[in-house]
């Protein structure tokens, strides 16, 4: 080897360990894989991965593997390619059904037992001379990138042919190319296989990628709007074809008894029985397999002391400015390049690898069968086991410090959380700050490892709110829903495997009912097949009631659906809005949008759209008054009636119904306007709320804006002053103030609160607000009046407890004279003048009880009182003065 | 107690400006000492309250009008915690059980209960019974008049029940064949003009008898509109002058507004803006069958006989519709849908007929 590896060699060196994980893959299932070469097993040796010695023994399959196995192996190199070269030849024009038809009759016939040897047998005719083979110097990244990819893409095509050889040919029998261009009377130079016909002339028919004819597929698939033009070529097509398919029924069933005998004794769910095995196997999108697998490559320093490539700065910069069509191929990597991948310890930069994605698309195999690719021994925990934060820290301490003892491999542990969006949020919090612990914090406190090993948490909703202190530490991974011809195919080899024959278009009528649900499908066709039948006809899969999948449409979807018009399926509003719910929000939706959908100058649609809006919204509300949702399945009814209403071709734009909620929202604010006056107001003048709203609230500003001719209240007429009082009174009843606030100018101004004027005018409120000055008058004398107020009430409370004791000594008195008087019920009482009392002269006792004469009594006084009787007289009180001294009260200073 | 509403209302029976006859019956009735439930209705604005309190003072005396007001605090079967102002006195409860919306059962049940079950301490001073006041009883759910029902008839010995509603209609026949129903019919013009004149004198202020009749005829019969109008035309301008401009409540002219925005032009496209106006009159809080009212009174000014009670049927229709849904804008907006239709073919038809 010199120095500088040639271009070729850099590659194998980059992508090595990913190679090799192929290469494992391919041996455990002693599968056809990609072509191999001397260097890498070479450099394999160094490896310290769990099977050092794979790359001998592929080496010694090498040699056993058949020769048309070999030859097949070098497709791929060949098809990187054909694309830019096919896609001219799978122009679908509108004669085809002729064509076609010819098609199938030469190529069912001639074909129909063919074996894979038989079919690829000439496969070495093909002229390499021509296919300009890729100069590897311009192999720059991307393109390799894309090799690999293909590569992949072709091993599991490959496999699949392989395996179901009757399969592919039914499947190519629907294909429809142009007739001249692919078959020719001389040995042309694209790859072909020579047949020869009635005449007993030799032709060569052209041999196809199954790239092509899938893509040819997707075509005819994606011209739906012609689709009703062809409906009875298509359906004579599927006579043809189902007389073909019952043939070769009966071939099948007379050599596959013994086979079906022995499926029948196996218990186990095809689901489990199928489950993919290998790498090649997986039904998930390409890039989404290949960014988790990266990301677990990215632990091999950590885990297994290997040193991890790990893309140069330069090579990104690269990479980004010749984005285009490869970024569309895989994302992940686009997504990469904005942070480092490893952080300093050599562990990736996200520690957590998020998959989210619908139920049933593979999501938890997806993890397994990856983990145990890039040698680990995957732990699952998921929603059947507790998960407490104390369980929950004992499986984490298990499976990443810990090593199983009694697995022989000695492989190390990888966490797979499961189902994680269940999960309790203490418990995703300790899982985030267990990943989140780094090395400095390790070394102090002997508890608080860093995470050592790769954890993969699986969840169906990645918006979960357990989930949100997850999702920015973690590496999120979408697991999308199988493509539709991925999974019939995948469906075709599973009938295949049970004995069971399954049309391609039955195959594909199942996918499509499970809608990228593979676990679903498989399910379905067990059903189906416990029917024991060895063919599935159409009306099979059509009329099984089960296995629909239960499918999500959105509000907006379910809107659009409602206002255009569908004409592949007239049933496809109805659906969509029963799929979507959420009724309430859709006949807001309608309600919001139904003016601009059709042209209506007589205003007719309008009306009959707003009869079934109104009948639905009194089913609603009866259903929900009442809880009784028997009616409850009209509400859909009345929302698709408006569709045969309202539906167009036009394209239109749909409004998201947000009016409803605005407007209940502004209602809910005035409403609290009301409310706090209601609440404020004397018990004196209290209101219903209603006539609060109605009467009083519209037409109180104008009561509370008296014209004042001048600002200062001293200045102003009699009347003036009585008319800023009854505004003062008035805010005082109703609990009204005007509170000094900062404008944004920097300025005070008295702003009324709570603010009626919002509650009383229609946007013209301003009209009638008092200037400044006398708002600044109206509150100064509210604040007097609210003083004068409580010393009323001060005043009236201390002359109830005057009146109180008065009753009392009224009460002790009439004891004493005997209660002689019946009493008198309050109400029935009136008051009675005060009783004078005549005053008798106090009459003067001496020691002995003897009357003293008045006379007598005055006499010793006036000789006590001597001062008082001279002219003169003084008297001295000292500490205050009491020449000045008077009662003033708070109300006489107001 | 400033404004004039509150100011001058009477507080003796004898005292109230119209219906004379009916006060006299009703002291006569209070004099007997014992009364039965009442049940008075009568549109807004007509002094049904007023009388009540008068009443209540015929019979309690003046402490009556001692009032406070108090939140009461219950628990609905499902925990939820549900508030509700009352404003009391010693002697008697005013509720408004329609404030807390469907759980109004609570209240009357726990409510009313309550007060009836405590006797009056000292019964030798008082009536032997209280009075309970509640509001709205026309907006009150079945379950609680029907929870009533049976409240009425039991406690009747400590408790007696005036019930205040606009109208009877909505109101259960077993509640009515239990209470005396009143009915306080709204003041006819002539008399609010006169109770006008008489609260402008008390005033010290020289009303122009054309003014209060202009007056009275904007107040829409409800006297406590007049008044407040009344001395928000003295604020803005005094001395009165009979041309003066009386302003009126918002709403009422935005729905005339409204009205005019429908005659104007029949199209999809003007049905959208007069949306948006009858969402700003929900959102104000006018209560939807006010705005199918005032609508239709406006509407109907220009349209020939046979259209009118076309129009007023499918009004009173969709009205009827609209208390039995929960979304009444739909309604509304069906209704001015309806309208336009009709409208924008009689116009047609017109034009047709003139060529």
């Amino acid at each position: 080897m010199s120095d500088f590896p040639d271009p070729d060699e850099e590659y194998e060196l980059m992508y090595a360990d990913e190679l090799e994980l192929l290469r494992e893959a391919e041996h455990s299932d002693t599968a056809i894989g990609l072509p191999r070469r001397p260097a890498q097993a070479k450099r394999s040796l160094d490896f310290t991965s769990p099977e050092p010695k794979s790359s001998v023994e592929s080496s010694t399959q090498q040699t056993n593997i058949p020769c048309s196995q070999n030859s097949l192996s070098t497709i791929p190199e060949v098809n990187k390619n054909v694309p830019n070269q096919e896609t001219n030849d799978v122009v679908f024009t509108s004669n085809v059904p002729f064509t076609t038809n010819e098609c199938y009759e030469v190529t069912s016939i001639q074909t129909n037992k063919r074996t894979a040897d038989d079919l690829f047998g000439d496969i070495n005719d093909i002229d390499f001379n021509e296919i300009e083979l890729p100069s590897k110097k311009q192999k720059t990244e991307e393109e390799e990138d894309l090799d690999l990819i293909n590569r992949i893409i072709e091993g599991r095509k490959l496999r699949q042919l392989l395996a179901e050889p009757t399969n592919r040919l039914q499947s190519e029998i629907k294909t429809s190319y142009d007739f001249k261009e692919n078959v020719s009377l001389n040995i042309p130079r694209w790859a072909f296989v020579p047949l020869t016909n009635s005449d007993g002339e030799r032709i060569y028919i052209r041999l196809e990628s199954e790239d092509t004819w899938e893509k040819a597929l997707e075509a005819t698939s994606e011209q739906s709007s012609l689709h009703s033009n062809y409906i009875g070529t298509w359906e004579e097509a599927r006579k043809i074809l189902e007389t073909k398919q019952q043939e070769l029924i009966q071939e099948v069933e007379s050599q596959d008894v013994q086979i079906v005998d022995t499926n029948n004794n196996d218990t186990a769910l095809w689901v489990d029985k199928y489950r993919p095995q290998s790498y090649l196997d997986l039904l998930s999108e390409e890039p989404v397999n290949r960014a988790l697998l990266h990301w677990l490559h990215l632990w091999d320093k950590i885990v297994f002391k290997k040193e991890v490539k790990v893309k140069e700065p330069q090579q990104k910069t690269q990479f980004s400015k010749r984005a285009g069509q490869f970024q569309l191929t895989n994302k992940w990597r686009g997504k990469k390049e904005v942070e480092p991948e490893v952080d300093e310890d050599g562990r990736p930069h996200h520690k957590v690898a998020l998959l989210c994605g619908p139920p049933g698309v593979g999501k938890t195999t997806l993890a397994h069968l990856l983990a145990r690719l890039a040698g680990y021994r995957p732990v699952e925990l998921n929603a059947s086991d507790e998960r407490s934060t104390e369980a929950f820290r004992n499986a984490l301490q298990c499976a990443t410090l810990m090593r199983s003892v009694l697995d022989a491999e000695k492989r190390p542990n990888c966490l797979i959380l499961d189902e994680i969006d269940g999960a309790p949020l203490p418990t995703v919090e300790l899982l985030v700050k267990w990943c989140t612990a780094t090395v400095e914090t390790g070394k102090k406190k002997a508890k608080s490892q860093p995470l050592k090993r790769p954890v993969i948490a699986i969840c169906n909703d990645l918006y979960a709110t357990s989930l949100r202190p997850l999702r920015p530490v973690s590496l999120i991974v979408q697991v999308g829903g199988v493509s539709l011809p991925r999974l019939a195919s995948r469906l075709s080899i599973v009938s295949q495997c049970e004995g069971l024959c399954l049309p391609p278009h039955v195959a594909s009528a199942l996918a499509a009912r499970a809608h990228g649900d593979v676990r679903a499908a498989i399910q379905v066709l067990s059903f189906i097949k416990a029917r024991a039948r060895a063919q599935l006809n159409m009306e099979d899969v059509e009329n099984v009631a089960i296995g629909t999948k239960d499918c999500n449409k959105t509000l907006m979807q379910a809107l659009q659906s409602i206002f255009t018009i569908n004409d592949k399926d007239p049933e496809y509003a109805m659906k969509t809005v029963q799929a979507a719910g959420e009724y309430d929000r859709l006949a807001d939706g309608i309600f919001e949008n139904y003016l601009t959908a059709r042209v209506d100058a007589r205003l007719l649609i309008a009306c009959e759209t707003m009869s079934w809006l109104r009948l639905y919204d009194m089913i609603n509300s009866w259903t929900l008054k009442n809880q009784n949702y028997s009616l409850y399945g009209a509400l859909p009814l009345c929302i698709t009636r408006c569709h045969r209403v309202l539906s167009s071709r036009t394209p239109q734009r749909i409004k998201f119904p947000s009016q409803a909620m605005e407007m209940y929202r502004k209602k809910l604010e005035l409403e609290s306007i009301v409310v706090s006056v209601w609440r404020g107001s004397a018990p004196s003048v209290a209101l219903s709320r209603n006539a609060l709203q109605l009467d009083l609230l519209p037409l109180i500003p104008y009561l509370l804006s008296p014209s004042l001719r001048s600002a200062n209240v001293q200045l102003c007429s009699e009347n003036e002053r009585k008319s800023v009082r009854t505004c003062a009174g008035a805010m005082c009843d109703y609990g009204l103030q005007y509170i000094q606030q900062r404008t944004p100018e920097g300025l005070y101004a008295f702003v009324l609160e709570p603010d009626v004027y919002k509650i009383a005018f229609y946007g013209t409120e301003e009209r009638v607000r008092p200037p400044p000055a006398v708002r600044q008058a109206i509150a100064r004398e509210q604040q007097l009046e609210v003083i004068r107020r409580n010393e009323e009430m001060a005043m009236k409370s201390s002359g109830q407890t005057a009146s109180k004791v008065a009753k009392a000594i009224d009460l002790k008195s009439a004891k004493k004279s005997e209660v002689k008087e019946t009493h008198i019920p309050n109400h029935l009482q009136r008051l009675k003048p005060k009783e004078i009392e005549k005053k008798v002269p106090q009459v003067h006792k001496d020691f002995f009880g003897r009357v003293v004469p008045i006379q007598q009594v005055k006499k010793s006084d006036a000789v006590a009182d001597v001062i008082s009787s001279s002219n003169v007289f003084y008297q001295y009180r000292e500490g205050f003065n009491n020449a000045v001294r008077r009662n003033v009260r708070t109300r006489d200073l107001l | 107690m400033s404004l004039w509403v509150d100011k001058h209302r009477p507080r003796d029976l004898m005292k109230l400006d119209f219906h004379k006859d009916q006060a006299i019956r009703l002291k006569n009735l209070v004099q007997q000492s014992d009364f039965p439930h009442l049940l008075v209705y009568g549109p807004s604005g007509a002094g049904k309250k007023t009388r009540i309190m008068c009443l209540l003072r015929e019979l309690y005396g003046s402490g009556v009008e001692r009032l406070r007001q108090e939140t009461m605090n219950f628990t609905t079967p499902s925990n939820k915690k549900i508030e509700i102002m009352t404003v009391s006195s010693n002697y008697h409860i005013e509720v408004n059980p329609t404030d807390v919306g469907i759980h109004d059962r609570v209240v009357i049940m726990d409510l009313v209960k309550n007060i009836a079950q405590t006797h009056q301490i000292d019964s030798s001073g008082q009536r032997e019974f209280k009075v309970v006041i509640l509001n709205e009883v026309d907006d009150l759910t079945k379950d609680a008049q029907h929870a009533l029902r049976r409240t009425m008839e039991k406690y009747v010995a400590t408790c007696r029940l005036i019930l205040i509603a606009n109208s009877i209609s909505r109101v259960i026949p077993a509640i009515k064949s239990r209470c005396l129903t009143i009915r306080v019919p709204a003041p006819t013009e002539s008399e609010i003009a006169s109770v006008l004149h008489i609260v402008c004198k008390k005033e010290g202020l020289s009303l122009p008898s054309d003014l209060a009749i202009r007056i009275a005829k904007c107040a829409d019969r409800n006297l406590r509109r007049a008044l407040l109008m009344c001395e928000a035309c003295k604020v803005q301008q005094y001395p009165f002058t009979a041309d003066q401009k009386v302003s009126e409540p918002d709403w009422q002219l935005f729905i005339r507004d409204t009205a005019s925005m429908i005659l104007s032009e029949q199209s999809p496209k003007k049905l959208g803006d007069v949306r948006q106006k009858l969402y700003e009159l929900i959102i104000h809080g006018v209560p939807p069958d006010m705005i199918f009212a005032g609508l239709l009174k406006e509407l109907v000014l220009n349209c020939d006989m046979s259209m009118k009670s076309k129009i007023a049927s499918y009004a009173a229709k969709y009205e009827h519709r609209m208390r039995l849904g929960n979304k009444p804008i739909f309604h509304l907006e069906a209704f001015v849908a309806k309208f336009m239709a009709i409208y924008k073919k009689s116009l047609e038809e017109c034009i047709g007929d003139m060529f």
